[in-house]
């Protein structure tokens, strides 16, 4: 027998379907040859290990996970022992506990005693400000938050602000009247208005480069002078004594 | 192995869209199909996915099954076969820079194949020390060349026939044996020597 005889009988001979004269020639040229003979040994003991080895348990999910990919249909069949061996959460408890994670770090910080000191003295300065103020909690309560109730206040608000300011406007307006009839009635004062120096001008504005009014006041209060002492309502030029100019200036 | 008839009728029902016969399809074939893929691949996160996608592949490819050209179960071995080998050609770069010492699966907890040889003789249990055994032959297994390993797959773990194989592969089947062969003396030389070295 050849070594390629010898090989390709070899699976024959180990699964046991080989007899007769082919099983003899086969085990004489295994005994013989230094090469097939290892080899039998190998192949058996490999085949052994080989059998030795057990199926191995696929994962719990892989069913559904498989149907979910092919048909797109979740089995709920198929992973109804799965979700009964988790226990029930309910909403409420997934909602504290998401929560809970974004106050924790928060409330922690919270609670150290500087911050809490701070946070007690915000509270009481608020309290404070909202009792002087007036507001009350119980007010509030009162409060109607209905959209008709809404808009009846928000149309009562602009109408006491719209009669405020015609109101004002009356007032303004009688004031006025009142002024003028005063000054028409009251005798006038000679050289009192005209006597009086003119505000200086906001010189942050002034990009005439001419120089300033306050340079020539002397100059103009002379100017005026002149012209109220030719005026019409006050006594004549000549009745004035001198010393009674000197006077007026003074006064100014 | 299974009745033709009651596969081709099963089969013309899910062409049908018959999703109570697709399922039957997956619980009968998903622990033969995982198995292989896991014994392939090595690590049963890869062997999930790879199952999946063999029943992806077999979902769209399943009009295309002639039941007079074979049985269902060489078909289904070979979409399985084909995707190990694209999936071996994928990372065959990583595994040619893994050492003999690398673990191989994840059902080692991590620890060389030298270090669970050591360890092996230490638990009493006599169960424990098998599974232990069989992870080792799990992880030799994985050092064999793609060619042999899914021979020897194919026959001693799943129990196919030679033809069936051959069908398989697409080779004769004087290669099938020879394949076979090699595979087991080459598993029995690498789980000598690494014994030897424990010894």
């Amino acid at each position: 027998m050849q070594c390629n005889e010898f090989d390709a009988l070899l699976t024959d001979a180990l699964d046991g379907v080989l007899t007769g004269t082919a099983l003899d020639r086969f085990q004489v040229h295994a005994g013989s040859c230094k090469v097939c003979g290892p080899l039998l040994a190998e192949a058996e003991a490999g085949r052994n290990w080989l059998k030795g080895l057990t199926e191995v348990e696929p994962p719990a999910n892989l069913v559904a996970n498989i149907l979910a990919s092919t048909t797109g249909v979740d089995t709920q069949r198929l992973r109804a022992p799965a979700r009964a061996a988790q226990p029930q959460i309910s909403w409420l408890d997934r909602v504290q506990a998401s929560l809970s994670g974004f106050f924790q770090p928060i409330w922690i910080t919270v609670r150290q005693p500087r911050f809490a000191m701070s946070f007690g003295m915000a509270f009481f300065a608020l309290s404070v400000g909202l009792t002087v103020a007036g507001v009350k909690p119980a007010d509030l309560r009162q409060i109607s938050l209905r959209p008709a109730a809404i808009r009846h206040t928000y149309y009562n608000t602009q109408a006491r602000v719209v009669r405020y300011f015609d109101n004002a406007r009356a007032v303004y307006e009688l004031q006025a009247a009142l002024r003028g009839i005063k000054r028409n009635m009251a005798p006038a004062e000679p050289g009192r208005r005209q006597a009086q120096p003119e505000k200086p001008k906001d010189d942050k504005n002034d990009t005439t480069q001419q120089p300033e009014q306050k340079q020539e006041r002397n100059y103009s209060q002379t100017e005026d002078q002149l012209i109220l002492a030719s005026a019409p309502l006050g006594p004549s030029v000549d009745d004035l004594p001198v010393v009674s100019v000197t006077t007026y200036r003074r006064f100014v | 192995m299974e009745d033709v008839q009651v596969v081709a009728m099963l089969v013309r029902r899910c062409i049908a869209g018959d999703a109570a016969a697709w399922e039957e399809i997956v619980q009968t074939y998903n622990r033969r199909i995982y198995n292989i893929c896991y014994r392939f691949a090595g690590t049963s996160d890869d062997a999930e996915d790879l199952t999946q996608e063999v029943f992806i592949k077999m979902y769209r490819t399943l009009q295309s099954y002639d039941h007079t050209k074979g049985a269902f179960v060489t078909w289904v071995t070979t979409i399985t076969r084909n995707l190990l080998v694209d999936h071996f050609r994928k990372t065959k770069q990583d595994r040619m820079t893994d050492s003999m010492d690398t673990a191989a699966s994840d059902h080692e907890d991590a620890q060389p194949l030298s270090e669970q040889i050591q360890d092996q003789s230490a638990p009493p249990d006599a169960r424990v020390r098998s599974r232990e055994v069989g992870e080792t032959v799990h992880a030799a297994l994985a050092r064999l060349s793609p060619e042999l390993r899914e021979a020897v797959i194919l026959r001693d773990l799943q129990d196919m026939d030679y033809k069936e194989i051959a069908n398989v592969l697409k080779v004769p089947e004087g290669t099938v044996k020879s394949r076979i062969n090699r595979g087991r003396a080459e598993l029995a030389r690498l789980l000598q020597r690494t014994y030897r070295q424990v010894m």
